[in-house]
């Protein structure tokens, strides 16, 4: 998590430490956007956009606080503001359905969705690099173990164990993070 | 009864697991869902690094100093005079953000306490599993189970886990081309795809060459059939694309011309919301 020093040289405004903090958290912010928006273009203006209106802010941000919690809350906003913006925009070339139909209402996701995108891609990030690939895969590919070991050259049962371990890990990182 | 937390870490590691709740399965579903999602592996594009820190001394640039070309002081932007334009777009931010900012403990309103207090209790069940008085041999435990399980299931001849199904649901509205018709959708992942149960009336039954056609749609706009049909009464569908990436579910009226495309004469359209 970003340092005190890190967060002063944010509201500073000081490249190097711009830099830095993109490093530590654009991931996540790009994630919560994407989460908002669901869509990869629109999700990268708005993590840009996240970094510009917080680096704004910054001089009201209380630098003993963590960063993160205050990025993911601009970047929520941000999102929803162009989600609203897209939605205008989408409405026009819809030929069948009439403007406004609530069917073709795009409600962002909820606060508390966005949170937990933010808590879990962190949760994620800080599995070891081997055990990531393992919980991509049978999540997100959805793939078996047989199939991840055939896609890895590894024994099922060492998939297995990997599996295991990563699930294991990942409900500390989440229970740690929620009792701080 | 609770189940024990070996079985809930088995289960959000996609093994079968028959005694958890209806509500822990819930809640293990939508941890689940969030680790199917796209957004939790996409990976911005190592440029935009570049482009935030250009934005910012963009930004600090245009409010210190008139050449844009300048490198820019933005220490100067945290000093008690600042610009107005700074000053003011300072105030809009703070304004805005950082009074509905997620942190971790205070609640200091109402909005900021419903963001940070709701998903401690969706997630209760890792709290439990840490805040039990007997964690620490609940940590054994598991190691146990865990090198238990690892063994039986090797011994086993290594056959794979089937996960309890995942699964959405969405409402579908009529659009003006069926302003009558309304009606729900389950999808649940299976082994061979995502099932897709349909059930909507004030939809006529259509024959002699007219039918209907669902669809999913990602953000992208990509369309992907995933059956036809007379009417929607109910109806099952297959995808091959996984629902939590394309989320909108449309049906089209179609004419069997020879041309498969969509007709874009939608009837009937509806998106997943929220995942779990």
């Amino acid at each position: 998590m970003a340092h005190a020093g890190l967060s002063t040289g944010f509201r500073d405004g000081d490249p190097d430490a711009v830099r830095a903090v993109y490093r530590e958290y654009g991931r996540l912010v790009y994630a919560v956007a994407y989460r908002v928006l669901g869509d990869r273009g629109l999700a990268e203006e708005a993590t840009q956009q996240t970094f510009v209106k917080a680096w704004k802010a910054a001089a009201s941000f209380d630098a003993e606080r963590e960063l993160g919690p205050w990025l993911v809350a601009i970047a929520r906003r941000v999102a929803i503001d162009v989600s609203r913006r897209e939605a205008v925009r989408a409405a026009d070339p819809l030929d069948s359905v009439a403007p406004g139909h609530p069917a073709l209402t795009s409600t962002p996701e909820s606060a508390e969705a966005v949170y937990d995108v933010w808590e879990v891609r962190r949760a994620l990030d800080e599995l070891p690099p081997e055990e990531q690939d393992i919980v991509r895969l049978q999540h997100f590919r959805g793939y078996t173990h047989v199939e991840i070991a055939e896609r890895l050259d590894l024994p099922v049962g060492t998939i297995k164990s990997r599996s295991f371990r990563a699930h294991k890990r990942l409900a500390a990182l989440l229970g740690h993070l929620r009792e701080e | 009864m609770s189940a024990s937390d070996e079985d809930r870490i088995a289960y959000l590691a996609g093994e079968p697991v028959e005694s958890l709740t209806s509500e822990e399965r819930a809640e293990l579903d939508e941890l689940r869902g969030l680790l199917e999602a796209d957004e939790m592996w996409a990976q911005p594009p190592a440029e935009l690094e570049d482009r935030v820190v250009a934005a910012i001394a963009d930004a600090a640039g245009t409010a210190e100093a008139p050449e844009p070309a300048r490198a820019p002081r933005p220490q100067q932007f945290a000093t008690p005079v600042q610009p107005a334009e700074v000053r003011r777009a300072a105030r809009d931010a703070e304004a805005r953000e950082p009074r509905q900012a997620p942190a971790p403990r205070p609640a200091p309103s109402p909005q900021a306490a419903r963001v940070v207090k709701k998903p401690r209790r969706e997630r209760s069940w890792v709290m439990t599993i840490l805040e039990r008085p007997a964690y620490a041999f609940g940590v054994l435990a598991v190691l146990v189970a865990v090198v238990a399980g690892i063994t039986a299931l090797s011994n086993s001849g290594g056959g794979s886990p089937s996960p309890a199904p995942l699964q959405f649901a969405m409402v579908v509205n009529g659009t003006s081309l069926a302003p009558g018709a309304h009606g729900s959708a389950t999808l649940t992942k299976m082994s061979s795809g995502w099932q897709v149960e349909l059930s909507a009336s004030g939809l006529p039954h259509l024959t002699n060459g007219r039918y209907y056609q669902a669809w999913l749609k990602n953000s992208a706009g990509v369309l992907v059939p995933i059956g036809t049909f007379n009417d929607a009464v109910k109806v099952t569908l297959w995808s091959g694309v996984p629902v939590t990436q394309f989320r909108t579910l449309s049906v089209t009226r179609q004419e069997a011309n020879g041309n498969p495309a969509s007709s874009g004469e939608r009837v009937l359209i509806g998106t997943i919301k929220n995942s779990g």
